[in-house]
C-alpha cells in the first residue's frame, strides 16, 4: 500500500465517521464540530486529488464561512448551555428512503461510469478553473451568481427591522 | 403583539426562547416571532461601571431596552455616624464621600456648620478653600475625563490626565499632608495657612504648565474621528428631564442649563473671583465630556485669580474662633457647594447639643446616576458604557 | 530528503514566530509606555526584556479556573483551535527569496504553494473564529457569548475585505504565489521608486491595513475582548494557561498579519544589495515587518474603540465600495 492509498484511506475513515457523528451526536454544536472535521477531510481529499484550489476554496467557503454561519444560527436560538437534542427527527423514515435511494444511485453511477483516468500531472489548476468559469460555463456562474444575489436582497429584506 | 414583559429570562443566566416583547414591537408577519431579550448584569465588579455599580440590563441584541443602576455598595451608613460625632470630628468622614474630590466635601460640611452655628470665616481661610477646591477640581476632572477615554478603549488620555493629577496630588500634599483624604477644609476655616516659599513656586508653575498640557490631552479625544463618533449625539439628556430629575454639575450643564452653585448661591469667595459658568447646549456624552474640560481652564482662570489674591490678602488667623467646641443653637440649615460633580449639599440638624441631631448629604452623583434609566435606553451597549463615564458617578458619593 | 528538509524549516519558523511573540509583548509594552509618559516594564532582565517570560511563568503556575455549566471538551478546544491558525499561516509566508539555499536547499521560505498562495493565508485565517466563537460559547457567560457573537460576525465581515484589497495585487502581478507577488515588485517604477505594491496599490493597501486590524482584533476594532463593555469578551471565563493561549495567538496573528502585509504591499524580502547577497532578504522582510508591528502599538496607544455598528458600518458601506472600485481601476490598468 503506497503513502497515497495510505493518505486516502485514513481521510476515507476520517470522513465516514466524522459524517456519521453530524447525525447521531445528540448536542448541535458538537455536530457542527464534527461536520468541520468532515469538510477538512474532504479538503484532504482535494489535496490528494492535486486540486489544491479546490482544497483551499473548500477550506475557505465551507469551513471559515457556511460552519460559522451555522453555528452562530445555533447560537442565537438554542440554550446557551446546549441541551441533548432528540436523536430521530419525525420525519426520519421518509428521509431514511430519501437518502437510500441516493445512494443506490451514487453506487449505480460509480460501478457503471466510464472513468476518464490520465497519466498526465494536472495542469495549473487555478488558472484553468479560472478560464473555465469565465467561457465554457459562463452561463452557469453568472446564473448562480444571480441566484445568490437575489438570496442576499432577501436576507437584507427579512432582516430589516422598520421600528429603527 | 406582546406588549406585557413578563419576566422569562432566568437568573441563571440561561437564554431561552419565548421571552417578552419590546413594548413598541410593531405588527407584521415577521415581527410576529418573538427574540429573546438577555438580562445582563453591568457590575458591581465590572472593569467600566466606575465603582461598585451594578447594572441591571436588559438587551435586544446590542440594544439596551432597559437599565436599572443597582446602588448600596458601598454603604457605610455615614449619615448615621455623623450622629454620633462632635461638629468638628465627623469632618475627617466627609473625606471618604467624593474619595475623588474630599476638598469639595470638607467644603460642603463646613459651610453648612458654619451656617448653622454662625461661624464667620477669616478672609485668608476663605482663600485657601478657593485655590484647594479648585486645584481638586482639576485633579476630579482629569480623573473622570483620563477614565472617560479608558471607557471608550482609549488608553494614553488617561495616562496623561494622572500625570498632570500627580502635579496637583504633590501640592496638595504640601497643604495638608494627605493626597486624598485631606481633612484640610475645617468647620470654620482651614487646618492652616498655605506653604510659603516652594510650594508657591510650584504653584505658579503648574498654572503655566497646565494648560498647554491639557490641550495635548484634548486633542487625543475631542480631535478624534472615533471618539466623536462615540459621543456625539450619543446619551442626549433633555434640559426639561436634566432640571426635572434634579441633575447638576456638568451634567445639567451639558444640557445648557446654567446652574453653579459658586454663581447661583455664592459662598465663600466666589463672589469676587471672575470666570464663566460653562454650559453646551446639545446635551450628548461629548458635552458632558468638553464641559468638564472648560471647567479645568475656567478652575486656571480662578486659580491664577487667587495667586494675586495671596499677595493681597495677609496671612493671619485661619480658624475662626470657637470652631472646635463648636455648639449651635437648636434649629436646621441646609447649605451646598460646587463639588465637581455638582451641587453637593449638606442638611443639617441641631438639638443644641455638640453633635448634629440629624445630617441629609445631598450627593450630587446619587442624583445624577437616576437619570441613567431615562437616558440610557434606547442606545447600544457601548453606547451605556460611555454615558455612564460621562455621568461621571463616584461611589462613596452615591451609597455614603 | 525534501520533505525532511520542508520539516526542518517548518520548525525553525515555527520556533523563530513562537519564540519572538514574547519579545512582541514587550516591545508593545515599552512603546506603549513611552507613549504615556511612563516607564514600562524594567526589572525582569535588562530594560525588562524578561517579563512576558516571567508573565508566562506566572500564568503557568496560576490556577486553572473553569467554570461551571460549560462544554468542557469544547472549552479545552476553544484556546488550541485559535493557536493554530495563527501559526501555520507563516508557513507560506517567504522571508527570503529563492536565491537563499542552504546546502542546496531554498530555504526562503517553508512552502511556495504556486497555485494557491494567499488564498491559503485566507483560507488560515478564516479558521481563526473558531477559536473565539467557541471560546464565548463553551464559557456559559453573557459577555463571552456576545463577544463571541460580535467577533465572528466582525472577522467574517472583514475577511471579504482582505480578499477584494489584495485583488489589485493579484491581478497586478498576475499571481496567487506569495513568492512570485515579491518577485513582481523587483521592478522599480520609472527606474528609481521601488517597485513595491504600496505605491502602485495605495487603496488597497489600506483596506487591506485596517481589515487586517479589524482580523487581529486590534484597535480601534479590538471589539470581542472590550474589556469596557463586555469585560474581556470571550476569554473572560479564561485563566491559567488557557488565557496565556489566546494571549499568544492574538499577538502572533499580528505577527502574521505584519508578515503578510510586507509580503504583499513592501516587497517581502527585496531591498538593495539583495541580488548578491541573499541572506539580507530575510533581514529586510524582519525589519519591515518589525516595522508595522511597531505601527500597530502605536496605533493602539493613540485611538479609542469603535462601536460595533459604526465598526460594521465602516466595513460594509465604505470600505467594501473601496475594494470594488480598486479591483475595478486595477482591471482596467492591466487589460488597457
Amino acid at each position: 500500500m503506497s503513502a497515497h492509498q495510505l493518505a486516502f484511506l485514513v481521510l476515507g475513515v476520517l470522513i465516514l465517521v466524522s459524517a456519521l457523528m453530524v447525525v447521531t451526536v445528540r448536542n448541535l454544536v458538537h455536530a457542527a464540530l464534527f461536520l468541520i472535521l468532515c469538510f477538512a477531510g474532504v479538503a484532504g481529499l482535494y489535496v490528494l486529488l492535486q486540486a489544491e484550489f479546490l482544497a483551499v476554496a473548500q477550506v475557505l467557503i465551507y469551513i471559515g464561512a457556511i460552519t460559522v454561519l451555522i453555528l452562530f444560527g445555533i447560537m442565537l436560538t438554542r440554550k446557551i448551555t446546549g441541551g441533548a437534542q432528540p436523536p430521530l427527527a419525525s420525519h426520519w423514515k421518509a428521509a431514511g428512503a430519501g437518502a437510500g435511494a441516493f445512494l443506490l444511485l451514487l453506487l449505480y453511477v460509480a460501478m457503471t461510469g466510464q472513468w476518464q483516468v490520465s497519466d498526465q500531472p494536472p495542469m495549473d489548476s487555478t488558472t484553468t478553473l479560472g478560464l473555465a468559469l469565465v467561457t465554457r460555463y459562463v452561463l452557469p456562474f453568472e446564473l448562480a451568481s444571480v441566484v445568490l444575489l437575489a438570496a442576499l436582497v432577501g436576507a437584507v429584506l427579512l432582516a430589516r427591522d422598520e421600528t429603527r | 403583539m406582546a406588549t406585557e414583559t413578563k419576566q422569562t429570562s432566568e437568573p441563571d443566566g440561561v437564554l431561552r426562547l419565548g421571552g417578552p416583547g419590546l413594548a413598541a414591537e410593531p405588527t407584521g408577519d415577521i415581527h410576529e416571532i418573538e427574540t429573546d431579550h438577555l438580562e445582563v448584569s453591568m457590575g458591581p465588579q465590572h472593569p467600566s461601571t466606575h465603582g461598585v455599580l451594578r447594572l441591571k440590563v436588559k438587551l435586544d441584541g446590542e440594544w439596551v431596552t432597559e437599565v436599572q443602576p443597582e446602588i448600596g455598595y458601598l454603604h457605610r451608613g455615614v449619615e448615621k455616624i455623623a450622629e454620633n460625632r462632635t461638629y468638628f470630628q465627623f469632618l475627617t468622614i466627609t473625606d471618604r464621600l467624593d474619595y475623588v474630590a474630599a476638598m469639595a466635601c470638607n467644603a460642603a460640611y463646613a459651610v453648612a456648620v458654619e451656617k448653622l452655628a454662625g461661624l464667620t470665616v477669616p478672609p485668608r481661610a476663605e482663600l485657601c478653600r478657593v485655590i484647594v477646591q479648585e486645584l481638586d477640581r482639576i485633579a476630579s476632572h482629569l480623573v473622570s475625563v483620563g477614565t472617560y477615554g479608558l471607557d471608550l478603549g482609549a488608553t494614553s488620555p488617561f495616562i496623561y490626565a494622572f500625570r498632570d493629577r500627580e502635579t496637583i496630588l504633590d501640592l496638595l500634599e504640601m497643604v495638608c499632608g494627605a493626597r486624598l483624604t485631606y481633612s484640610y477644609i475645617r468647620v470654620g476655616g482651614v487646618a492652616r495657612d498655605l506653604p510659603e516659599g516652594e510650594w508657591r513656586t510650584r504653584f505658579r508653575q503648574f498654572l503655566d504648565e497646565f494648560p498647554p498640557m491639557l490641550d495635548e490631552q484634548d486633542t487625543l479625544l475631542s480631535e478624534n474621528e472615533i471618539f466623536l463618533l462615540r459621543t456625539r449625539g450619543v446619551g442626549v439628556l433633555p434640559p426639561e428631564v436634566a432640571v426635572n430629575y434634579g441633575t447638576s454639575g456638568p451634567v445639567l450643564r451639558g444640557s445648557g442649563v446654567a446652574y453653579d452653585v459658586r454663581r447661583s448661591k455664592p459662598y465663600g469667595l466666589y463672589p469676587q473671583l471672575d470666570f464663566n459658568v460653562v454650559t453646551r447646549p446639545t446635551g450628548d456624552c461629548l458635552a458632558r465630556y468638553q464641559v468638564r474640560v472648560e471647567e479645568m481652564r475656567q478652575s486656571v482662570k480662578i486659580l491664577r485669580q487667587c495667586d494675586q489674591l495671596l499677595d493681597e490678602i495677609p496671612p493671619g488667623e485661619v480658624l475662626a474662633k470657637g470652631a472646635r467646641g463648636v455648639k449651635p443653637a437648636a434649629g436646621e440649615a441646609y447649605a451646598s457647594v460646587e463639588s465637581p460633580r455638582g451641587e453637593m449639599g449638606v442638611y443639617l440638624i441641631s438639638d443644641g447639643s455638640n453633635k448634629p441631631y440629624r445630617l441629609k448629604w445631598r450627593s450630587p452623583s446619587f442624583v445624577n446616576l437616576s437619570v441613567l434609566s431615562a437616558i440610557g435606553r434606547g442606545w447600544k451597549v457601548a453606547d451605556l458604557v460611555a454615558i455612564i463615564g460621562s455621568i461621571d458617578p463616584v461611589f462613596g458619593d452615591v451609597d455614603r | 530528503m525534501e520533505y525532511v528538509v520542508m520539516a526542518a524549516k517548518a520548525v525553525v519558523v515555527f520556533a523563530l514566530v513562537s519564540g519572538s511573540m514574547p519579545f512582541i509583548v514587550w516591545a508593545e509594552r515599552k512603546v506603549m509606555a513611552d507613549a504615556q509618559a511612563r516607564i514600562g516594564p524594567n526589572r525582569v532582565g535588562p530594560f525588562g526584556i524578561l517579563q512576558s517570560f516571567a508573565d508566562a511563568l506566572k500564568l503557568i503556575f496560576k490556577e486553572d479556573v473553569v467554570p461551571t455549566g460549560i462544554d468542557k471538551r469544547i472549552f479545552y478546544l476553544a484556546p488550541i483551535l485559535s493557536i493554530i491558525p495563527a501559526l501555520i499561516t507563516f508557513a507560506v509566508v517567504p522571508y527570503g527569496g529563492p536565491d537563499l539555499k542552504l546546502f542546496g536547499y531554498p530555504v526562503g521560505y517553508v512552502a511556495d504553494l504556486k497555485d494557491v498562495g494567499i488564498l491559503y493565508v485566507f483560507a488560515v485565517t478564516t479558521l481563526g473564529v473558531y477559536g473565539i466563537v467557541l471560546a464565548g460559547w463553551a464559557s456559559n457567560n453573557k459577555y463571552s457569548l456576545m463577544g463571541a457573537l460580535r467577533s465572528s460576525a466582525q472577522m467574517i465581515s472583514y475577511e471579504i475585505l482582505l480578499g477584494l484589497s489584495i485583488m489589485g495585487v493579484v491581478i497586478g502581478s498576475g499571481s496567487l504565489s506569495l513568492v512570485e507577488i515579491v518577485q513582481a515588485q523587483a521592478t522599480p517604477y520609472f527606474g528609481v521608486i521601488p517597485g513595491i505594491w504600496l505605491f502602485a496599490q495605495p487603496l488597497g493597501f489600506l483596506i487591506f491595513l485596517i481589515a487586517s486590524l479589524a482580523e487581529a482584533n486590534r484597535v480601534p476594532f479590538d471589539l470581542p475582548e472590550a474589556e469596557s463593555e463586555l469585560v474581556a469578551g470571550f476569554h473572560t471565563e479564561y485563566s491559567s494557561f488557557k488565557f496565556a493561549m489566546f494571549f499568544m495567538a492574538e499577538y502572533i496573528n499580528l505577527l502574521t498579519l505584519s508578515g503578510v502585509i510586507t509580503t504583499l504591499f513592501l516587497g517581502g524580502w527585496l531591498g538593495p544589495g539583495v541580488d548578491r547577497f541573499p541572506i539580507l532578504g530575510v533581514l529586510y522582510f524582519s525589519v519591515k515587518t518589525v516595522a508595522l508591528v511597531y505601527f500597530f502599538i502605536w496605533l493602539r496607544a493613540t485611538l479609542p474603540r469603535l462601536r460595533y455598528d459604526q465598526l460594521m458600518r465602516f466595513a460594509w458601506k465604505v470600505m467594501l465600495p473601496a475594494a470594488l472600485i480598486n479591483i475595478f481601476i486595477t482591471a482596467y490598468w492591466v487589460a488597457r
